[in-house]
């Protein structure tokens, strides 16, 4: 294993000075909620591990996930990270093409053996033996399953590659397949959102390759630490849900007073996500905050629930918060797991403190 | 392989959106034939079937995570015509800037991570410019690809702010937006779009924008000596782009930005003068496409896919043909008809070099387009018409995305989706042959392209290719 470069050397050769590092490392440590104390141990651990190499693969997709990805997060860890991608197999992103490209994903394969992550945006279609999105040549399930064979663990970016996503809407004509039930044998973290936050994908990126080792997961396998709560639990416009004060208009006063959307369809008291907390477009807005209620994208089965401008329940009365209580479980049981998920935020609220108590150990 | 006819099968094709493959027919060192597959079937237009229509504003944008914004422009204009709706008129001026804002930023990513980075290949290193290039626009780590990415990361600031999210907004409404802007959203916007100028002016131009929006002859193009437009002119001069890949002069655009007033840039027909455009004239043939049923308008087209993928088909893509013949659409289209000068003089060229010099020329006047709508903007002002769902109806939404003309035909039955069809611009642009035998637009442009002995991945075919700024999962959905 003394051929593969440590992360620094390989930041170094970047370009990235000493002092971006450090800033990078604190960067870091912040994003992923570790405390100052974690700075100097991020840099330990990146200066002295060998890197763990990434292959990005496409499948049944829209790419909305690498354009998150590349265009959003804060420079610095966005270059670091994206360098560190770019070194072996990025589809969307790399130099070469056509044969030249799948002969270096082979290499790379070959080289990393059991050692690498491949990160899977899109799905594999299973309809008429995968013939719906071919790769070199190949149905990508095939491409899929042998990247698969040799990764050590699997990231399912965004609703696709986690759930299936819009294209596995009903009557989902080419039988779009979440990866999670095509490559069973491996450890796979769902990064599930239409598309993830940017600050989301880096950070479930960097721990991974910080730490080497996976986040803590809820029982859907979504990393704890960004899809523990609620939209509706950090939206800014949860006062006006609990004091019943509601747009029921597009436009309308209560609109331009940044009342609650729920009776506009908002679906953020079913969905897990950190749209409400991290926000968009580099911290910019969320979907609610431009005067749209959330549709739920994190959530599996969003696309198939109805229309996006149905209300969560016919609840037409509540205003306080048992009642808001009572929104949430009884539009859970449609949004199927959801329940789960909650009952076991206090279980994995433990397990994110022994990782951090072991990484400090 | 270099002695007589042989054929050649570039895919997957990197550093384009969505999966692309392209067969060759080789003979006498030059592409006698090409065919275009685009080897991703989803089924869109068959999963809205059935659903309330306004799911189209959330479904349709995820066909693409490029072009979502056009998408959902496009969508929201469908229902808006089926309800026989129109924006209010700053609701149309706040989707006109959002809209923009993501093809301008398209253009800069296309020049950027898909375009220049095949000027660093091996097969350039004896050339003057290589090394600058190497420099510059090296995949993924070149310092003008940084730049670049940075540049449009903070561009996209405004939609965070006026559509919540990117990629994947849902601001646009058949009525206008979703969020009214603020006075200080306004500032906050202007203050975003100045800095934006300056990246423009300090880096991809290097002076000021109006001199670029200003040129108005070749010569003048020929002459400029700044920026990164530089180089790309200085490269594209010395291996003759402009006579690589040449269309065949036929160009379409619906018209973009649609304001009350009408489009910011005009809409129409240039096959050597401007007409209108009748999008009644439109029909998808299927005769190569891997689709069961007639060629038909698509208003009353329908996707079903030839599970046998039987011969001659060769790709998942429909051939949209306009009074019968092919047309190519994009920002060189949309220049040229709303008749900029310089645009004009590069109708006649039609090759590599217009396409991309019309792209950068674009990028400017875009520039200048989104600062006026945004001095527009009055906060006090209604931004969202109101309007009813007919329970049967019909609309058809045309719009111009970054990579050419994308239209939208719905129809209504019984207040559900019963028939959506969708053609997008590289559905024009990469269609296959249709039943005269007639190969589509790219299919064209490449005859003729050389082939030097021994490439596999000939330079000159990823040019023509890249030129058109494919976006695949948009082509076939």
């Amino acid at each position: 294993m003394s051929q593969i470069e440590t992360f620094y050397e390989v930041m170094r050769r970047q370009g990235i000075t000493r002092r971006s590092f450090m800033k990078y490392c604190s960067l870091t440590a912040s994003a992923l909620g570790l405390g100052p104390a974690f700075v100097p141990k991020i840099a330990h651990a990146m200066e002295t591990k060998p890197r763990t190499p990434v292959i990005w693969v496409n499948g049944l997709e829209c790419t909305c996930c690498s354009e998150s990805f590349i265009r959003g997060a804060h420079p610095l860890a966005k270059d670091v990270v994206l360098s560190m991608i770019s070194l072996d197999y990025s589809h969307t992103l790399m130099a070469s093409a056509g044969h030249q490209a799948e002969a270096a994903l082979a290499e790379t394969i070959e080289k990393y053996k059991g050692n690498y992550i491949l990160a899977v945006e899109g799905n594999p279609p299973l309809n008429e033996d995968g013939m719906f999105c071919i790769v070199g040549g190949k149905p990508f399930v095939e491409q899929l399953k042998w990247a698969a064979k040799d990764a050590k663990a699997v990231i399912s970016w965004g609703a696709c590659a986690s759930y299936g996503c819009v294209q596995a809407a009903a009557p989902n004509p080419t039988r779009a397949t979440p990866v999670h039930k095509v490559i069973t044998d491996k450890p796979i973290i769902k990064v599930p959102g239409c598309p993830p936050i940017a600050e989301v994908m880096t950070g479930v990126i960097t721990y991974m390759l910080t730490f080497d080792r996976l986040p803590e997961l809820d029982r859907q396998g979504r990393p704890a630490m960004f899809y523990g709560q609620r939209i509706h639990d950090k939206c800014y416009r949860r006062p006006h849900f609990d004091a019943g004060q509601f747009v029921e208009a597009w436009d309308d006063e209560n609109a331009r007073k940044g009342y609650c959307l729920y009776k506009m369809g908002c679906k953020g008291p079913t969905t897990y996500n950190a749209c409400s907390t991290v926000r968009w477009n580099e911290g910019t807005s969320f979907p609610i905050q431009s005067g749209h209620g959330c549709i739920g994208c994190s959530e599996d089965g969003f696309w198939d629930q109805g229309s996006f401008y149905d209300r969560v329940t016919d609840l037409t009365q509540f205003g306080v918060e048992a009642n808001a209580d009572q929104v949430g479980l009884a539009a859970a049981g449609v949004v199927g797991g959801a329940v789960a998920v909650h009952a076991a935020i206090s279980a994995l609220k433990r397990a994110q403190k022994k990782t951090q108590e072991k990484v400090e150990g | 392989m270099t002695e007589g006819p042989a054929r050649l099968v570039m895919g997957p094709f990197n550093r384009v959106e969505g999966d692309l493959e392209v067969t060759l027919e080789i003979a006498e060192g030059r592409v006698a034939a090409a065919r275009i597959n685009a080897p991703l079937f989803r089924g869109f237009e068959r999963m809205l079937e059935g659903r309330d229509p306004r799911d189209a504003l959330t479904i349709t944008p995820r066909i693409c995570g490029i072009c979502s914004i056009s998408q959902s422009a496009a969508a929201a204009r469908a229902l808006a015509d089926a309800m026989g709706l129109a924006p209010e008129p700053q609701g149309a001026l706040v989707a006109a800037l959002i809209h923009a804002v993501e093809n301008v930023a398209d253009h800069l990513t296309h020049f950027h991570l898909f375009f220049m980075p095949d000027f660093t290949r091996p097969v350039y290193d004896t050339r003057p410019w290589h090394g600058r290039m190497v420099d510059r626009f090296t995949a993924a780590t070149g310092s003008a690809l940084t730049r670049a990415v940075a540049a449009r990361a903070e561009l996209f600031h405004i939609l965070g702010m006026m559509a919540g999210k990117w990629p994947h907004t849902l601001a646009i409404q058949p009525g206008g937006v979703t969020k009214a802007p603020t006075a200080r959203d306004r500032a906050r916007i202007l203050a975003t779009l100045r800095s934006f100028r300056r990246y423009l002016e300090e880096v991809l131009f290097g002076a000021p924008v109006e001199a670029f929006a200003d040129l108005a002859s070749l010569a003048a193009l020929e002459r400029w000596a700044t920026g990164d437009v530089a180089l790309f002119l200085e490269a594209a001069a010395d291996l003759d782009l402009a006579h690589l890949g040449r269309g065949s002069g036929r160009y379409l655009s619906f018209g973009a930005y649609p304001l009350p007033e009408g489009p910011v840039f005009a809409a129409g027909l240039w096959d050597g003068s401007r007409r209108s455009v009748d999008p009644a004239a439109i029909r998808e043939d299927l005769s190569h496409a891997w689709m069961l049923g007639e060629a038909r308008h698509p208003s009353q087209g329908e996707t079903r896919p030839d599970e046998d993928m039987a011969a001659p088909a060769y790709s998942w893509c429909k051939a949209p043909r306009l009074d019968g013949r092919t047309v190519e659409t994009g920002a060189l289209a949309r220049q040229i008809v709303d008749g900029h000068p310089l645009a004009l003089a590069l109708a006649a060229e039609g090759g590599v070099r217009a396409r991309v010099a019309a792209r950068l020329l674009e990028i400017a006047r875009t520039q200048l387009v989104m600062e006026t709508l945004a001095t527009g903007i009055r906060p006090e002002a209604a931004f969202m018409a109101r309007g009813t769902l007919p329970r049967d109806g019909a609309g058809m939404g045309l719009v111009e995305a970054a990579r050419g003309a994308l239209g939208h035909w719905l129809t209504i039955e019984r207040g559900r989706i019963a028939r959506y069809q969708i053609i997008a611009p590289t559905t024009w642009n990469f269609s296959p042959r249709d039943a005269a035998g007639v190969p589509g637009p790219v299919e064209a442009a490449l005859e003729g392209a050389p082939v030097q002995p021994g490439e596999t991945t000939p330079v000159s075919v990823q040019h023509i290719v890249r030129s058109f700024d494919p976006c695949m999962v948009c082509t076939v959905h």
